[in-house]
């Protein structure tokens, strides 16, 4: 019987302490009934081969200890969905990202590279694992404590039990274009246009200082450019306003505009393009070093600007393929009853 | 995080839903009169109802818990065995469980 009494050990060590003897007794009766039963009919004592069967057919000890056990989670049935979906946003909205600008800087930010002890590409990018892991294990960590602490709560006070239906979120169709937004950027590019016209000569003299900013040749193509991309933001914003939704001409026609905008920026990164400071009341050398501390800033950004500017991007062609499914997919449900609006 | 059930197939799954209803009124009705957990398992499997000792007891501990059963430890063929029986509270909420799941029993009938 040592298996039998090894095996109500394990058992034992699970359960909880007020009822372990209790339930240990109940169960030990019942297994020795089990074995008398088949002793009985065997008329012979069972070896350890079938003792041993019939505790495995009971189960694990501490499956068997579970079900006495009253059921206990972290984060509950009820909760667990929304800790799924803060999760993603973490991973996608920091997570992601970190990765990207670290990835960024240690492919083209060479000096960011030869600060790291190994110096080459592949080593850089290997270290990598490490921080990510703990960055990672650090915010699931606090999400997961701040969720068992809302879990607590939440069987305590069944906040989550007071609603109100008429303060749920409206129908969104994701390819409505909001009229406010529109509006906004409408405003905003008009705005940049009148100010970006006023900066045409690469001459730039700033108020009553005297002080001059000379800007490299390059500078004409930067202004064409972005007075481009502004007006092409104007016009494409203006049919925005007048026909909210989009539709996959104009969301392509965006994706254009992005691209080139994300282009020239990183050209601007990395153009050098402030040629002089002058003031008069500083030191012509003090303002060299000031305009090359600038390049080399603008320079240094370029991997965070070629980054966002993937994003951008990615972001456009998802809604030029988000705009086609809607366009091939049969309506149905609310939208097919008139809840949504219709192309 | 898929667990040990929804590995089940569809039928076993369902199956095993509507049983776990039926063991407890089961297990209230074979409480009529008193048995122990052992004698109990096998009263129920020769009604076709079988089920686990790892199932019977903690259900026994519940019911117990809700005051629908009371429990004795009494020796019985030289061994220490608890003894269960249906308490009056228990014998009443059999009655209306009973009621409910023949009430239950006439509506599906209806419906098929």
């Amino acid at each position: 019987m040592e298996l039998l009494d090894r095996y109500l050990q394990a058992v034992k060590f699970w359960l909880p302490k007020a009822q372990k003897q209790d339930i240990i007794a109940e169960l030990s009766e019942d297994i020795c009934s089990q074995i008398e039963e088949k002793e009985t009919e065997l008329g012979r004592k069972l070896n350890e081969a079938e003792v041993e069967a019939i505790l495995k057919q009971l189960g694990r000890p501490l499956l068997v200890a579970n079900r006495y056990l009253p059921q206990q989670y972290l984060i509950g049935p009820v909760l667990f969905p929304i800790y799924r979906f803060v999760l993603k946003i973490v991973g996608l909205c920091y997570l992601v990202p970190w990765v990207l600008v670290w990835i960024g800087l240690m492919t083209f930010g060479l000096s960011d590279r030869a600060q790291h002890p190994s110096g080459s590409l592949i080593g850089a990018l290997a270290s990598l694992w490490g921080p990510l892991w703990l960055a990672a294990f650090f915010a699931f960590g606090v999400v997961t404590i701040v969720f068992a602490i809302l879990e607590r709560s939440q069987a305590k006070s069944r906040f989550l039990e007071d609603w109100d239906p008429r303060k749920l979120p409206p129908v969104r169709d994701p390819n409505q274009i909001s009229r406010a937004s529109s509006i906004f950027e409408l405003a905003a590019n008009t705005v940049f246009c009148m100010w970006w016209v006023g900066i045409r000569s690469p001459i730039i003299v700033l108020g009553q200082s005297a002080a001059r900013i000379t800007l490299a040749p390059a500078w004409r193509y930067f202004f064409w450019g972005f007075l481009f991309l502004a007006f092409a933001n104007i016009a494409t914003s203006g049919v925005n306003l007048l026909r909210p939704h989009w539709t996959r001409a104009r969301a392509s026609v965006r994706l254009v505009t992005d691209v080139i905008g994300v282009a020239l920026f990183c050209w601007l990164c990395k153009a050098g393009i402030l040629v002089e400071i002058s003031i008069p009341t500083v030191a012509p050398a003090k303002t060299l070093e000031i305009a090359n501390a600038i390049n080399l800033w603008m320079s240094r950004s370029f991997p965070i600007v070629f980054i966002v500017g993937v994003v951008i991007a990615a972001l456009d062609v998802h809604r030029i393929v988000r705009v086609k499914t809607a366009d091939t997919r049969p309506l149905r449900g609310v939208a097919a009853a008139g809840g949504l609006p219709q192309q | 995080m898929a667990h040990s059930s929804e590995t089940l197939n569809p039928f076993e799954n369902l199956r095993l839903e509507l049983r776990r209803g039926c063991l407890v009124l089961a297990v209230l009705a074979e409480l009529r009169s008193e048995q122990y957990g052992y004698t109990l398992r096998k009263a129920l499997a020769e009604h076709g109802m079988a089920i686990d000792e790892g199932t019977l007891y903690p259900l026994l501990r519940r019911l117990e818990n809700q005051g629908l059963l009371v429990s004795e430890w009494r020796e019985e063929d030289k061994r220490n065995k608890r003894f269960y029986r249906l308490s009056p509270d228990g014998k009443l909420i059999l009655k209306q469980l009973l009621a409910e799941w023949q009430s239950m029993n006439a509506s599906l009938n209806g419906i098929f």
